[in-house]
């Protein structure tokens, strides 16, 4: 997919991909873009274009990870968006799924328990991103902002150029693996009646907040992560 | 899941073989490409490690002993005049003149007929006994060690085990199985807190 430029005309990008109508709005920016191009709607709202650009165009385009230059973005920047990431799940995305899924649920009952049981298994689901989201928030987010602020003095790029970045990918992240399987229990081993439109709605669902989660993850395990061990390094 | 095949194009023709990576690449990933514009630059590259081979019929002719034995893995063009005299060309011999449609669809009865999605009962998706019963173990919540000392088997058993499952099921997580054991009556709701 071709990559979004600062000159192009932001309505334009949108309109072609509108899956970045809910990253746009983390950002803070609304609908009724104009022709404003994607500098002046950044310079409007008083973002950083690189950053912005970067973040939208590894959004589109899942070979698109320029690891390099996202490390050199401010760790209170990376957390940020992170954050605002999380709570688009717990504000938007959960209560969407959920909603979905009651209808879901009760439209096709009586009788079918494998839908209640789907229920439930996304019950868990939610327990475990809400465990993830609440430590993001009270341990780790504060933790790394604390290092940064520690080594303030020295640049970060500085840091990121003494110290080899070990990457170390998370071979599993548990919720993707929930979040994957929920979606392919129903695919592959769903049973009984139930109502299609629904189901299809908790599906699309579900896979545009595994669609957001993956990109969340990427920057959490290879771009935050290793920043914080290098910065850790230092701080030792 | 799909593996990824390993193609040679040998084919002097830069357009061609473009033209042919642009539609291998759009409608029969994943594929590793490799070009070579003459026999003898494929040759010194370790030639074998190949799974398909494209070529046309004046290479697949002069090199007929390296093509022959694998002319079940080869493709080779054709331009329409050299298959006129024969509507029914074999399924393998693809003529550069057809409409895209007619290549694209060669194109597919070739690798369906080569590489075999793997077929169902080949690769039988049922559960057997001795995975029903590994599955049961862990969503009850035991651990590897206790399933091997349970069953009587080893570590490397139990893991074993655990991959099939995995693969058979397309479920990941231990949550994921249990909802799938109770679908399926392999254990009671009682049994375990869900």
């Amino acid at each position: 997919m071709p990559l979004v430029y600062a000159n192009m005309q932001m309505s334009e990008v949108v309109e072609e991909h509108t899956s970045l109508i809910p990253v746009i709005n983390r950002f803070g920016i609304h609908l009724g873009l104009g022709d404003k191009s994607v500098q002046e709607i950044c310079d409007k709202y008083q973002l950083d274009c690189d950053f912005f650009l970067t973040v939208i165009n590894t959004f589109l385009n899942e070979e698109y990870f320029p690891e390099k230059k996202l490390q050199t973005f401010h760790t209170s920047q990376i957390i940020d968006y992170l954050t605002k990431t999380n709570q688009f799940y717990l504000r938007d995305q959960l209560p969407n799924i959920e909603r979905h899924l009651q209808l879901f649920i009760k439209q096709s009952l009586p009788g079918n328990n494998s839908l209640s049981l789907i229920g439930k298994f996304f019950l868990s689901f939610k327990e475990e991103l809400n465990d993830r989201i609440q430590k993001d928030q009270e341990e780790w987010f504060p933790y790394c902002l604390s290092l940064s602020e520690k080594l303030k003095s020295i640049q970060q790029i500085k840091i990121l150029d003494k110290k080899q970045i070990n990457i170390h990918i998370e071979s599993e992240d548990t919720i993707e693996a929930l979040l994957a399987d929920l979606k392919s229990i129903m695919i592959k081993h769903l049973s009984g009646d139930y109502n299609e439109n629904l189901c299809y709605a908790v599906i699309f669902a579900l896979n545009s907040l595994e669609k957001d989660i993956k990109q969340h993850n990427r920057i959490r395990y290879r771009i935050l992560t290793p920043i914080v061990r290098a910065m850790e390094e230092l701080c030792s | 899941m799909l593996q990824i095949k390993y193609i040679a194009i040998i084919l002097p023709d830069t357009l061609q073989y473009v033209g042919l990576q642009n539609l291998l690449v759009n409608y029969f990933p994943p594929v590793e490409i490799s070009h070579y514009p003459t026999f003898e630059a494929s040759i010194s590259s370790n030639c074998d490690t190949f799974d398909y081979y494209i070529t046309n019929a004046t290479l697949f002719v002069l090199n007929a002993d390296f093509f022959l034995p694998r002319r079940n893995k080869t493709i080779v063009l054709l331009n329409s005049l050299e298959g006129e005299k024969n509507n029914s060309f074999p399924s393998n011999h693809i003529s550069i003149n057809s409409p895209q449609e007619t290549i694209i669809e060669q194109l597919k009865q070739f690798f369906v007929k080569e590489n075999g999605y793997t077929s169902t009962d080949s690769n039988n998706k049922e559960l057997t006994l001795r995975e029903i019963e590994v599955l049961q173990l862990i969503v009850k919540g035991s651990t590897n060690k206790e399933i091997a000392d349970k069953l009587y088997i080893s570590l490397n058993t139990v893991q074993t085990h655990r991959k099939n499952i995995t693969t058979k099921l397309g479920i990941k997580t231990v949550s994921g199985l249990t909802f799938y054991a109770i679908m399926n009556g392999i254990i009671s709701g009682e049994d375990i807190e869900l």
